[in-house]
């Protein structure tokens, strides 16, 4: 038998050991199919889309058919989008629960329909999901505290170290050795299930290799703490309550007090004062002469100028036009709360090179696309749909073509899939 | 083994100081192969610091420590590795079996040894056949330490350290031991045993070392079959104890 | 009783003079009184945000101007959830449900703009409150400092030394308990400071909280019969603290996420494309107003013509396009409402899952006492869409009634330049419309809502009494 093989033995030995290593690695193949399992639900759930929609749509078309009138389709239709998780959202499911990914809109004003929620529990919401990211981050350091608080106090305690030490490989290499090991295990008990989970759900061989060796980076920072600790020559019990409390602390309090110092220093209020701005722009519309309005639309829009003038009647271009102005007047601050949004971000993003607990987190969820991040570029492609759809019912609208059932099927279509590239995404976030 | 050339173990002149205490003061001694040597001493008379120097756990501020050849100081796993150690409290993996505990230990110290070669050792350290693949959790200590015994006859080394190897021993067990140290000797191993039992020591050692404040006052060689006059050892332990505590 | 007491000030004494001991205990104070601060000015900062917000959305629906009735129907009314003083000691679900709802005609708005979005992920690692402090913070410390409360004594032999003094091991116990939930009380007393605090604000009701105050008290003396319980049952301190802080992380960090995911899983919640899908499917089944031969709408007519012994709607002494409103907004609402109820009813019985895990963990019982007591948990939640529902309802009816009696068919259904003009009634009625106001629920209704997380956590701590009577007989036995 080789040292290494004498080494597992012992630790295979050792009942505290065998019970926490079995623990983490059952918690983490839970939390991969958990996470898997809401992936699943998400993506049922887009993919129930198109039948729904093509119900309501075609409920739309039957209405619109009679008048063929350009202005009800568009009022009437709402169109999809949605944001298909990734392939690793099932390892950080982020803000996914709480965020939207499915959204109908419709060519109206944006700004009152792009802050909408989707229905979800917040009570469940609130403690945060059960996915590997959270075994990893939160779990994980008290399973390295559990193996490694006593690695060498429990020695010297048993009155073994100094007859270990003077055997000539019972020194500091039979510590590396053990060290070693037991982080070799640690990590497998989590990398494992890990890699097969995202195996399977087609993660792309340079993320998994980018994610294996962030497991193991995460837990060598524990392991180094715990022997840091450990360096003080206190008793186990002093060991391991020194590391639980440093545990709460990295773990639990300070992103917490984080969040109070970012959202202080970064206030934003804007998103209900948007919404009411907006609101008081579009009906601000039916006060003032229709002319004013399609005046100020043209100005930004000179490609419709050439329409046809008002006539007494209404007409839904006039419609759509004074909600497009809602929406350019508010544009000021839409990007100023955006950007409030990003430098709240970017603050937990610098704060990940102090609390490795918040790096590992971010990185994943940057990396699972499930961040904050991740929900406002879903705002941007929603954004971009938006302009299709509005040039789409356009081109019906200032040329008072009409609408035939056909048409419907003309509408532009939402694109749903993405191209991954993490590292490219990560690195430009940074 | 080299009989005639530098004794195994070699200690000139050493000195070891915690700031200003001087625990050993040029302390010399000599074992060669071969041989036992036994320190004798009352609490705080340096026995300890001698062993853990030549161990390299403790670094001498003047003199010469030699083990088989090598400075313990310069290369401590160099030392270790021609020294089998057993310690006073006999500390094993009490989830491991006997068998287990040498095979590891063993292995701890670069030797590998076939099962049927460790339950000889056991056999040999007096430990009875129905214990041998049982775990140490309900062992004694008399039991511990043979497991201990037989890890150190095992490593064919030239240098053997006990520490106090028969403090908390029955007569009996003390017998058994000491005849096992023999037989060691009788190898061609160069023993030293440092303790405050002065009739185990008598009874084994071939020369017997009064440390006295780090140094050795006096030596005296084991003499015929008498080997040596216990009384006169007694009182000359007692005089030794009694002047460091005053 | 006199022994009793000379071990408690013993153990004090000694935790008195573990240096690490009393830093981690100031350390706790700082971060109760911080968390109390922080989320104090927060909750004061956002109550007077969104009543600033409420204000000038009122302000704006009465200074409209002369405009048709179904104009403000659409031109709605934007409502804030009003935040009660005790969300400053467990803001609850508050972050994480959106805190600005737009009320129009015909649809049901999601609230928007709560803080989980608008937040880092950081918000994901939980909220400093004095809630989060005492539910999760203080109960590790109260381990840090009570596991070696007996299992030191074991380990050290000093327990028969004790025993051999004549000390009994209900002295001795007690002793332990009375030192611990002495720390434990000092521990909650800065967030208890800051509850009293609270309650000098208007709105703060008595009895949720009592019922806080009794139910933290009860689950930090939970946590302390728990330390003196395993400590007792274990044989070396070490062994002691690797129980109680798998215990905590199993129970405080573990299963408080878990049983939401399973929750999710055993009950699905129709997410809102599908519900509007449906609503759109039911509302063509039970009459389209936009279609001329729609039975429903046919059979309407009819019976409102007859009502006014008519021919035509344009006999009609009302405006029959009002009429037809307020029957189109009866029929939406009260699809929304069967549809709202499904909605409420799966995530209550998601709640309800989560709470019978609770039997578990006494953690999430304490967390739906605090929440439901301070009217912080979905069903605050449920509270105030359910009053904006009604509210909404009824300011369109008025509105729709307004259109069908101040506004004339002819001119409502005339394209003439100057209809538009016609059409409008007179901005004065803008500010009778009556504003939302929310309705708080009555204390005992919030109290009651705590009542079963109360009853689990007294539970725990009933049969924690007992374990630890049994345990503490074997005390000092074995070898």
């Amino acid at each position: 038998m080789t040292l290494w093989t004498h080494e597992l033995r012992l630790l295979i030995r050792a009942r505290l050991t065998v019970v926490a290593l079995a623990l983490l690695a059952i918690l983490a193949v839970a939390s991969v199919a958990a996470g898997m399992a809401e992936v699943a639900r998400q993506r049922a759930a887009i993919a129930a889309i198109p039948a729904a929609q093509a119900e309501d749509i075609s409920a739309v078309a039957d209405y619109v058919s009679r008048t063929k009138d350009a202005g009800s389709a568009a009022y009437y239709s709402f169109h999809p989008t949605w944001d298909s998780p990734s392939p690793l959202a099932f390892a950080a499911l982020g803000m996914r629960d709480v965020s939207p990914y499915i959204l109908r809109v419709r060519a109206l004003g944006l700004e009152a329909q792009i802050y909408d929620g989707d229905t979800f529990n917040p009570e469940l919401a609130l403690p945060g999901r059960f996915d590997f990211a959270f075994v990893l981050v939160f779990l994980a350091p008290l399973f390295v505290i559990a193996l490694f608080h006593d690695l060498v106090s429990g020695e010297r305690e048993a009155g073994r170290l100094r007859s270990l030490t003077a055997l000539p490989r019972g020194g500091a290499g039979l510590m590396r050795r053990r060290t070693l090991l037991r982080w070799a295990l640690l990590w497998a008990a989590l990398a494992l299930p890990f890699a097969i989970g995202a195996a399977w759900s087609g993660v792309g061989a340079s993320i998994i290799l980018l994610i294996l060796p962030l497991i193991a980076a995460y837990l060598l920072f524990w392991i180094g703490f715990a022997a840091l600790i450990g360096r003080l020559r206190w008793s186990s019990v002093a060991n391991a309550a020194t590391l639980a409390a440093c545990w709460l602390v990295l773990v639990l309090i300070g992103p917490t007090l984080a969040n109070v110092a970012i959202n202080r220093a970064v206030p934003i209020s804007q998103g209900a004062e948007i919404a009411l701005a907006q609101r008081e722009q579009v009906n601000h519309a039916w006060d003032i002469p229709r002319e004013e309005t399609m005046r100020r639309f043209y100005a930004n829009h000179p490609r419709w100028a050439d329409s046809a003038p008002l006539g007494p009647e209404f007409h839904y271009k006039w419609y759509f036009a004074f909600h497009q102005n809602g929406d350019e007047r508010v544009a000021d601050e839409v990007r100023a709360y955006r950007e409030g949004l990003k430098r709240r971000e970017a603050a937990a993003r610098s704060l990940s090179w102090v609390l490795p607990s918040v790096g590992v987190q971010t990185l994943l969820t940057r990396l699972a696309d499930t961040d904050l991040t991740a929900q406002l570029a879903y705002q941007d492609r929603i954004r971009g749909f938006h302009e299709r759809l509005r040039e789409f019912y356009y081109g019906y609208l200032f040329s008072d073509r009409s609408f035939t059932r056909e048409d419907f099927a003309r509408a532009p279509t939402f694109k749903g899939s993405r191209v991954y590239r993490h590292h490219s995404a990560f690195l430009e976030a940074r | 083994m080299n009989h005639f050339g530098a004794p195994p173990i070699l200690i000139d002149g050493l000195t070891v100081a915690y700031g200003d205490h001087r625990v050993l003061d040029e302390l010399s001694l000599h074992v060669p192969a071969g041989s036992i040597t036994a320190l004798l001493g009352g609490n705080g008379a340096g026995k300890s610091t001698t062993l853990a120097t030549l161990l390299g756990f403790v670094r001498a501020q003047a003199g010469t420590v030699l083990v088989s050849d090598v400075d313990p100081g310069a290369d401590p796993d160099g030392a270790r590795r021609k020294i089998a150690y057993l310690p006073e409290n006999v500390a094993l993996y009490e989830h491991l079996t006997a068998v287990e505990n040498a095979d590891y230990l063993l292995a701890l110290s670069d030797e590998r040894k076939e099962r049927g070669v460790i339950t000889d050792a056991l056999a040999a350290a007096g430990l009875q056949q129905r214990a041998w693949d049982q775990r140490l959790g309900g062992f004694s200590k008399g039991m511990r330490q043979k497991v201990a015994v037989a890890v150190a006859l095992l490593r064919e080394v030239p240098v053997l350290l006990l520490d106090e190897p028969t403090s908390g021993l029955d007569p009996r067990a003390t017998a058994d031991f000491n005849a096992l140290v023999s037989a060691v000797r009788d190898r061609g191993t160069a023993v030293l045993m440092v303790t405050h039992d002065l009739l185990s020591a008598a009874d084994v050692a071939d020369r017997i070392g009064f440390l006295e404040a780090g140094r050795i006052v006096e030596e005296v060689e084991a003499v015929g079959a008498e080997r040596f006059d216990v009384r006169a050892l007694h009182a000359r332990f007692a005089v030794g104890t009694e002047r460091h505590a005053a | 009783m006199r022994k009793t007491q000379l071990i408690a000030r013993d153990e004090l004494r000694l935790m008195v003079r573990n240096r690490v001991a009393v830093i981690a205990f100031a350390l706790l104070v700082l971060l109760t009184l911080v968390a109390v601060l922080s989320s104090w000015s927060h909750q004061r900062a956002n109550a007077e945000l969104r009543a600033r917000h409420q204000h000038e959305a009122e302000h704006a629906f009465d200074a409209q101007p002369d405009r048709h009735p179904h104009r403000v129907v659409h031109y709605g009314h934007f409502i804030f959830r009003p935040l009660g003083p005790l969300a400053a000691f467990d803001p609850g679900v508050d972050a994480f449900t959106g805190s600005s709802m737009f009320l129009e005609g015909h649809r049901q708005n999601t609230a928007n703009f709560g803080d989980v979005r608008q937040s880092s992920m950081l918000i994901r690692f939980g909220q400093l409150t004095p809630a989060f402090v005492l539910q999760v913070v203080a109960p590790l410390l109260l381990i840090f400092l009570g596991y070696g409360v007996l299992s030191r004594e074991t380990e050290r032999g000093t327990m028969r030394l004790l025993m051999l003094q004549g000390v009994s091991r209900g002295q001795m116990v007690n002793g332990k308990l009375m030192a611990l939930g002495a720390v434990a009380a000092l521990a909650g007393l800065p967030a208890m400071i800051g509850f009293i605090a609270i309650a000098g604000q208007p709105g703060a009701l008595a009895l949720p909280m009592a019922t806080i105050a009794l139910g933290y008290a009860a689950y930090l003396a939970l946590w302390v019969v728990v330390i003196v319980l395993v400590s007792a049952a274990v044989r070396r301190s070490r062994d002691a603290l690797l129980a109680l802080v798998a215990l905590w992380a199993i129970g405080v960090v573990l299963l408080p996420r878990v049983a939401p995911d399973v929750a999710s899983a055993a009950v699905p919640l129709q997410n809102r494309l599908q519900t509007d899908v449906a609503i759109a499917r039911d509302l063509r089944r039970m009459g389209d107003s936009h279609n001329p031969d729609d039975p429903h709408f046919a059979a309407f007519k009819a019976s409102v013509l007859k009502r006014y012994g008519v021919d035509w709607v344009e006999d009609l002494p009302v405006n029959y396009k009002g009429l037809l409103a307020l029957e189109g907004e009866r029929l939406t609402s009260e699809l929304f409402d069967q549809y709202a109820r499904q909605s409420y009813a799966a995530q209550n019985s998601q709640n309800a899952l989560v709470q019978s895990v609770g039997v578990l963990s006494p953690t999430i019982a304490l967390r739906s006492l605090s929440m439901a007591a301070a009217g912080t948990d979905f069903a605050g939640h449920q509270r105030f869409l359910e009053q904006a529902e009604a509210y909404r309802y009824v300011l369109v009816q008025r509105l729709n009634r307004m259109q069908a009696e101040a506004v004339n068919y002819s001119d409502d259904t005339a394209t003439d330049p100057g209809a538009d003009r016609r059409k409008r009634v007179s901005a004065s009625n803008w500010d009778k419309m009556p504003d939302f106001t929310y309705q708080a629920p009555s204390g005992g209704a919030l109290a009651a809502g705590a009542l079963p997380g109360l009853v689990v956590i007294m539970g725990w701590l009933a049969a924690a009494i007992l374990l630890l009577a049994r345990t503490s007989r074997r005390l000092g036995e074995g070898r």
